[in-house]
């Protein structure tokens, strides 16, 4: 069971649901390049400036420990790419689990994603305002000093680290991505997990996914928010065991 | 709940803030912002500090803030409550998004710059290089020339004058060339041999300074005992532009003296003149590239020598360094034998 994280956050925010499943699956929990722990060096600008960047290293890994008919767990954006990811290598997965996806953020003519080009705008521009994490230039001399154990504690967001210039970039491919072509080209068995109200991804544009993926499940959740994996966890565990 | 500070600033009653959710009062980018970045922390870690939120007060105006924000959580972990302590930041947020704008033109600025600097000296580099063809037409014609037997001999000196233009014109381009490739890779190249001797090379090059300055004593005190790994080539090279900055600006009825000696694993070479001492103020800028001085005669060069004598001093791990006094001006070379 592959699980892969969205935008703003790391591998972490799998912590409460992950490791329900260690019993019955193999876990797998990665960071995409620019998040946690992953290796900044590999992040290259072409390569990541859509989402099928973020695809080819899912399904790297996946060929990599050798994956077939895996189930793949993606939360927000990341539900795009593991869509992505499982056309471009069929059989790979055999299961996919949505966690608040959207193929589209902007608004379209008969198509509301919620957002209007301007909003986007605006959120780009104000993701500048805050620091969002640790840049890996200071992270380490922070970080690596066994002299001063209290230095790690006082750093804060050890969780959710980001390294800003990247962040600011996978803002921009996921707020201005348009996938809902792909949707249509799932032949997987698929849920969908919504949130009831989810300003990001809501529960139109969820049942909108739904409609797209033939034979697709939709189970609309208690939870609010958008990241019911951190807020409602219980939710989260109990649907996907309905499921697989 | 709400205190009367938070109503006051957005304009709302406290009644109207109940029962409603904190991302009501943000704008859009704030909404996402708290889904996406605030929320998940808030659930990891219990807390997040020093983040910046917009509200949107009753009138619709923004209002930047700045926050920290904490879970009160029982003792099992579930949620009680979260408290927001909220500064509101209105210049400070203007200072950070003026410094931001700042640095995005001064980054586009630079970026231009750069741009416009290398395709200047690959330019500087295309002209140099092409400038020797037509440069080495005329020195094999003057020596063509120089080995008729039908010249006279005032005839035959006009050739040898322009023997010297052309080393003159080449020693030139070959200071540019030398600055344009140095600036382009970040440094002078070397090829270094520990295995070939030095004196030799030094010697050479002294006596066709010799050669092209009649009239002016040059003497040496050259003794290398030991192999110095080196590009000889170019500290040849090195100790030219010094002797030719000697032989420009030192007095011309006075000797430029010239020595070198290997001690302490350090090879040491050192160039010196009389005549007028380098006024304080030049002393800063000696090695800058076109740096130029006063010159009183008319043999000016581009200013280059001594800042590429400096900088395959550098290369080989060594410094120049120069002192300036009415009874001499002394210009010291220093580096590690062995690498």
């Amino acid at each position: 069971m592959v699980f892969a994280h969205g935008f703003g956050c790391d591998q972490n925010m799998w912590r409460f649901v992950a490791p329900e499943f260690e019993k019955d699956f193999k876990t797998v929990l990665f960071d995409h390049v620019g998040a946690g722990g992953s290796d900044l060096s590999a992040y290259d600008r072409r390569k990541y400036s859509t989402l099928s960047g973020y695809a080819e290293d899912l399904i790297e890994i996946g060929r990599e420990l050798g994956l077939n008919d895996a189930v793949f767990v993606g939360h927000s954006v990341s539900a795009m790419i593991g869509v992505l990811a499982s056309l471009r290598a069929p059989g790979m997965f055999g299961q996919l689990i949505l966690v608040g996806p959207s193929p589209r953020y902007i608004d379209d003519t008969d198509y509301a994603g919620g957002f209007s080009e301007q909003q986007i705008g605006e959120l780009l521009e104000f993701l500048e305002e805050n620091h969002m994490g640790w840049s890996a230039a200071m992270a380490p001399s922070i970080m690596g000093n066994p002299d001063r154990p209290e230095l790690g504690e006082e750093l804060t967001n050890s969780f959710c680290r980001t390294d800003p210039e990247i962040a600011k970039a996978f803002a921009r491919v996921t707020f201005t991505s348009d996938n809902r072509n792909d949707l249509p080209k799932v032949s997987v068995p698929t849920l969908i997990l919504q949130c009831k109200e989810d300003i990001i991804a809501s529960t139109e544009v969820g049942e909108f996914v739904h409609r797209q993926i033939r034979g697709s499940k939709i189970v609309i959740l208690d939870a609010t928010g958008h990241c019911p994996n951190l807020s409602a966890p219980e939710e989260v565990v109990s649907a996907i065991e309905g499921f697989v | 709940m709400v205190n009367k500070t938070l109503c006051t600033w957005t304009g709302y009653s406290p009644a109207y803030f109940a029962g409603k959710r904190l991302h009501e009062f943000l704008n859009m980018a704030g909404r996402i912002y708290y889904e996406t970045h605030i929320a998940p922390l808030l659930r990891m870690q219990g807390f997040f500090n020093e983040f910046a939120l917009d509200f949107v007060t009753e009138s619709g105006e923004r209002l930047p803030v700045l926050a920290n924000a904490a879970e009160q959580r029982v003792a099992e972990g579930a949620v009680l409550s979260t408290r927001f302590v909220v500064i509101r930041a209105i210049d400070r947020r203007r200072y950070e998004r003026e410094l931001l704008d700042a640095r995005s033109t001064a980054t586009e600025s630079l970026k231009s710059e750069l741009e416009t600097a290398e395709l200047r000296e690959q330019f500087i580099a295309v002209l140099g290089h092409d400038l020797r063809n037509p440069l080495a037409a005329i020195s094999a014609g003057a020596s063509i020339l120089q080995r008729s037997d039908s010249l006279r001999d005032n005839e035959l000196r006009v050739v040898d004058m322009i023997k010297t233009a052309v080393t003159r014109m080449s020693d030139l381009i070959d200071n540019v060339l030398d600055f344009a490739r140095g600036r382009l890779g970040g440094g002078i190249a070397l090829n270094r041999d520990a295995n070939l001797p030095l004196e030799p090379v030094l010697e050479q090059v002294i006596d066709e300074l010799r050669t092209s300055s009649p009239g002016r004593i040059i003497q040496t005190d050259i003794i290398i005992r030991e192999r110095v790994n080196c590009d000889r080539m170019r500290i040849g090279q090195l100790v030219s532009n010094l002797i030719g900055n000697a032989l420009t600006h030192g007095a011309s009825d006075k000797p430029v003296r010239v020595g070198a000696t290997t001690k302490g694993g350090m090879f040491e070479l050192w160039v010196a003149n009389e005549g007028d001492p380098i006024p304080e103020a030049a002393m800063e800028k000696l090695f800058e590239p076109f740096f130029r001085g006063d010159i009183r005669d008319s043999r000016q060069g581009l200013g280059l020598g001594l800042h590429i004598a400096s900088q395959i001093a550098q290369a080989h791990g060594g410094k120049i360094a120069v002192t300036s006094t009415p009874a001499a001006t002394r210009f010291v070379f220093t580096m590690p034998m062995h690498v």
